[in-house]
């Protein structure tokens, strides 16, 4: 299958970023998250970092040649798998409203999804949509990996060590980033990288406390914007793709909802945040190596499924509702949420450069 | 919903430096806080405080061993600030040489200066004390008190060549060879003059002073109206300095030693004359001025009387220490060249051998009339050899005119008076019983005297001495004068 497909992986104009400028810059460095909804780059550009996302998904659509040209006259990111057209990348969305379909996703609750067939072939498309083979051999590559849910851990290694070794494959040597001590590393640093970092991504939420930047405490709830979407989904009748566009068209958790979907999704984040701060408090409480903070912690969000209106305010809310063991200086947004991780993996890539 | 999930601290290579736990102190961390607050870039501070945290054992552990905590939070902060001179050298995200800002670049400058400062501190002190481990074991003599102690703490110097002299026999100096006819100036340059008795005199270190100009006492206590300018007699003195041995392991020491001293009787106008250890004769106070040597004293001699010999004497001091007199604690050079500058002063200004005396027999205590306030060469000053009659049987003036006493702490030093105090003693008794009087009501009528004797003297020559009451006399005020008195006519401490 790849001496097939290698002819047909194109570059998509439709990328969020054009991340092969981003990799001109020359030998540098790379900060990825791989995340169940999102991959995105980050890369050092000049003193600034340089950011580039993908979606994290892909759509098959029955072959045929006028099917393969319209493709390719729009420079959509597809190959071809015998007599499917396997269309990935963020065009993935738009073909899917088009045909009132899901799309379908190479990972699952954070790790590599192991009830879809074409996982492995459409992540590495879509990560090599993002990282070319590295200009210099031994190029550090940090990727984000989630906390192992329990019962899990197998997996976690084999997600791992399946990344690790396809980014070998590209000449980069790889180092691995706990995805809730990124966004400590990229939005703690007024803080001496102490504190508590959230990624709220598409398959998961990931939690990292750390102290003046070695993680103590971090776990994940397999609850994600996937969870809200199909939740959503399943009881409004209305397909997944479809719910995934009504929350980032401008759903706000802080107005009462107008509609029964903004209801059912204003219920289902509630249920997300309130099994977030539980877990929360309950790891914390059970954690026997934490050292002694002589100060408040801060807690910072990020990821895709925090960003709508009123997500900080809720988490507020579900936290002032418990006593946590901890004392908390406050609660706020990453200033870039959907890159907050891949910027601190590219800050541990120069850290071990 | 709610599905279970656990703890882990599994995150590659990113997350596996230990952390300081509770148990261990916080001063380190509050420190590391502290530099790494002042890092202005993610990488570079992640690399500190990584880099820091891998260091905290080995940092710690020889830390911790400081007592103060003070001083080791210093350490801390200074050791977690050297800890960011390698982000010099090491990529960053913003890409800037050294992501610090300017308080943590002076903190770094700050300590690299004190670190120099110290280690060059640490230097010297390592020089010095291997220069001192390669000489022989030996301490200089501490500078003596006032009133030493008691006689037995009073260690004789024991100088083989002050030993030596001791041993000799009185005149043995001046019996062999060819004595010139007379003393005079042989050559002089542009710093020294050369006499035709071998005196040497340095004159590099000369200062003037105040000019000399005192008036005399007769016995009756009548101030004669001539005054004189020139000296008319000569007060031997020690200089009461350190002393080493002489030897040449300590030929460096002996040297800085004698340049001190010369350094400090010239800063204080202390003596007219000194002469070091290796005989060398500096002129310091110029000799047509007055020198800070003599204080409170008395002398007498031919019907007149001398009161605070500052004025009238010249003052030539031996450096040495005294230490009680047992033992002749000067080196034969200096007893040479002690010789050649007695006799070149007394043939130059005709002064009488009976005005050659030392500063230990005129001193006295005014305000409570003792005898011995200053005790250098009290005993033991070698007048044979010096061509000079034994001052120690004349009779002490003090005692004779002005029924001066001493106290036991005199005897501490002495065991007994030299043989002049008890002949003027005699004295005092034979007269006390001739007059059928209480030998004290005749001190004290003496006293007196020289109280007046002393306020007249003060208010003529302006030597700015009070006159001291007789004890027990005097006001509150009086009291405060005599204070002022004593302490602006006192020597400095540490010199005789």
């Amino acid at each position: 299958m790849d001496e097939r497909k290698d002819h047909l992986w194109k570059v998509a104009q439709e990328a969020e970023e054009r991340i092969e400028d981003l990799m001109k810059a020359g030998s540098n460095p790379v900060g990825l998250d791989v995340g169940t909804s999102k991959v995105v780059a980050a890369k050092r550009k000049g003193k600034e970092i340089d950011t580039g996302a993908q979606l994290n998904a892909f759509i098959p659509v029955p072959w045929s040649r006028f099917t393969e040209t319209i493709l390719g006259q729009n420079e959509i990111s597809y190959y071809r798998e015998n007599d499917e057209l396997i269309i990935y990348g963020s065009a993935t969305e738009k073909f899917a409203n088009m045909f009132n379909a899901n799309v379908r996703r190479p990972m699952a609750d954070g790790l590599i999804n192991p009830k879809e067939r074409f996982a492995m072939p459409v992540l590495e498309a879509i990560l090599q949509t993002l990282v070319p083979k590295a200009r210099a051999q031994g190029e550090i590559l940090a990727f984000s990996v989630p906390a192992a849910t329990e019962g899990h851990e197998a997996q976690l290694t084999y997600h791992e060590a399946t990344l690790r070794r396809y980014f070998e494959s590209l000449g980069y040597k790889p180092v691995a980033i706990n995805e809730g001590l990124a966004v400590i590393f990229s939005e703690l640093e007024d803080n001496n990288f102490t504190g508590i970092g959230i990624s709220c991504g598409g398959g998961m939420c990931n939690v990292t406390l750390a102290y003046l930047s070695i993680p103590s405490m971090m776990f994940s709830i397999p609850k994600g914007g996937d969870f809200i979407d199909d939740s959503v989904g399943s009881v409004t009748g209305e397909q997944a793709t479809r719910v995934k566009v009504i929350k980032e068209e401008g759903l706000d958790l802080s107005k009462q909802p107008k509609d029964k979907y903004e209801k059912a999704l204003r219920i289902y984040y509630e249920d997300l945040i309130e099994s977030l701060v539980e877990k929360l408090k309950t790891s914390i409480s059970q954690a026997d190596k934490l050292p002694r903070a002589d100060r408040p912690l801060p807690i910072v969000l990020s990821g895709g499924t925090a960003k709508p209106r009123g997500f900080k305010e809720m988490f507020e809310k579900a936290l002032s509702a418990r006593s946590l063991p901890v004392a908390v200086s406050g609660v706020r947004m990453a200033s870039d949420p959907l890159t907050a991780t891949a910027r601190g993996a590219l800050i541990a890539a120069l850290y071990e450069k | 919903m709610g599905a279970d999930t656990k703890r882990t601290v599994r995150t590659g290579s990113v997350g596996r430096r230990p952390v300081p736990t509770r148990s261990e102190p916080e001063e380190f961390l509050h420190a590391l806080e502290s530099v790494s607050n002042g890092i202005r870039d993610p990488v570079a501070k992640l690399r500190f405080i990584r880099n820091s945290l891998g260091r905290y054992q080995s940092l710690d552990r020889v830390v911790r061993s400081v007592p103060l905590a003070p001083l080791r939070r210093a350490l801390y902060h200074w050791l977690s600030l050297e800890g960011l001179r390698h982000l010099r050298d090491t990529q960053v995200l913003a890409g800037s040489p050294m992501p610090v800002d300017v308080a943590t670049h002076v903190s770094l400058a700050f300590g690299r200066a004190a670190v120099i400062g110290l280690g060059l501190a640490l230097g010297v002190w390592a020089g010095v004390a291997a220069y001192r481990h390669t000489r022989p074991p030996a301490e200089p003599l501490m500078a003596a008190p006032r009133r030493v102690a008691a006689p037995a703490a009073l260690a004789p110097v024991t100088d083989p060549a002050s030993s030596a002299v001791e041993k000799a026999a009185p005149g043995s100096l001046t019996t062999a060879g060819v004595a010139p006819a007379a003393i005079w100036l042989v050559e002089k340059g542009p710093q020294w003059e050369l006499y035709s008795n071998g005196l040497r005199i340095d004159t590099a270190l000369t200062v003037k002073g105040t000019s000399r100009a005192f008036r005399v006492f007769d016995l009756e206590g009548n101030l004669d109206a001539h005054v004189y300018k020139a000296p008319v007699g000569l007060l031997f003195h020690t200089s009461e300095s350190d002393v080493w041995p002489l030897e040449a392991a300590y030929n460096e020491n002996l040297r800085g030693t004698s340049q001190g001293l010369l350094r400090y009787v010239q800063k204080n106008r202390l003596y007219h004359y000194v002469i070091d250890r290796f005989g060398r004769v500096y002129r310091i106070v110029a000799e047509d001025s007055k020198a800070n040597h003599a204080g409170n004293s008395v002398w007498a001699n031919a019907g007149r009387v001398y009161l605070n010999l500052n004025h009238a004497f010249l003052g030539v001091s031996f450096e040495t220490r005294w230490e009680g007199g047992k033992a002749l604690p000067i080196t034969q050079a200096q007893l040479a060249a002690g010789r050649n500058i007695s006799d070149y002063l007394r043939h130059r200004y005709q002064i009488a051998p009976e005005m050659c005396v030392t500063h230990g027999l005129t001193s006295v205590n005014p305000k409570k009339h003792l005898i011995g306030h200053h005790m250098d060469w009290a005993r033991g000053f070698p007048f044979a050899v010096f061509g000079l009659p034994d001052q120690y049987q004349r009779p002490a003036p003090s005692v004779a005119l002005f029924g001066f006493d001493y106290d036991d702490d005199f005897l501490k030093v002495l065991d007994q008076p030299w043989p002049g105090v008890r002949t003027a003693e005699a004295d005092l008794a034979r007269e006390a019983a001739r007059a059928h009087r209480d030998v004290e009501d005749v001190r004290y009528q003496r006293q007196t005297a020289y109280d007046r004797w002393i306020e007249k003297q003060a208010g003529d020559d302006g030597e700015k001495t009070e006159p001291p009451a007789a004890a027990g006399e005097v006001s509150g005020d009086t009291q405060g004068a005599l204070g002022r008195a004593a302490a602006s006519t006192s020597r400095p401490e540490g010199l005789q």
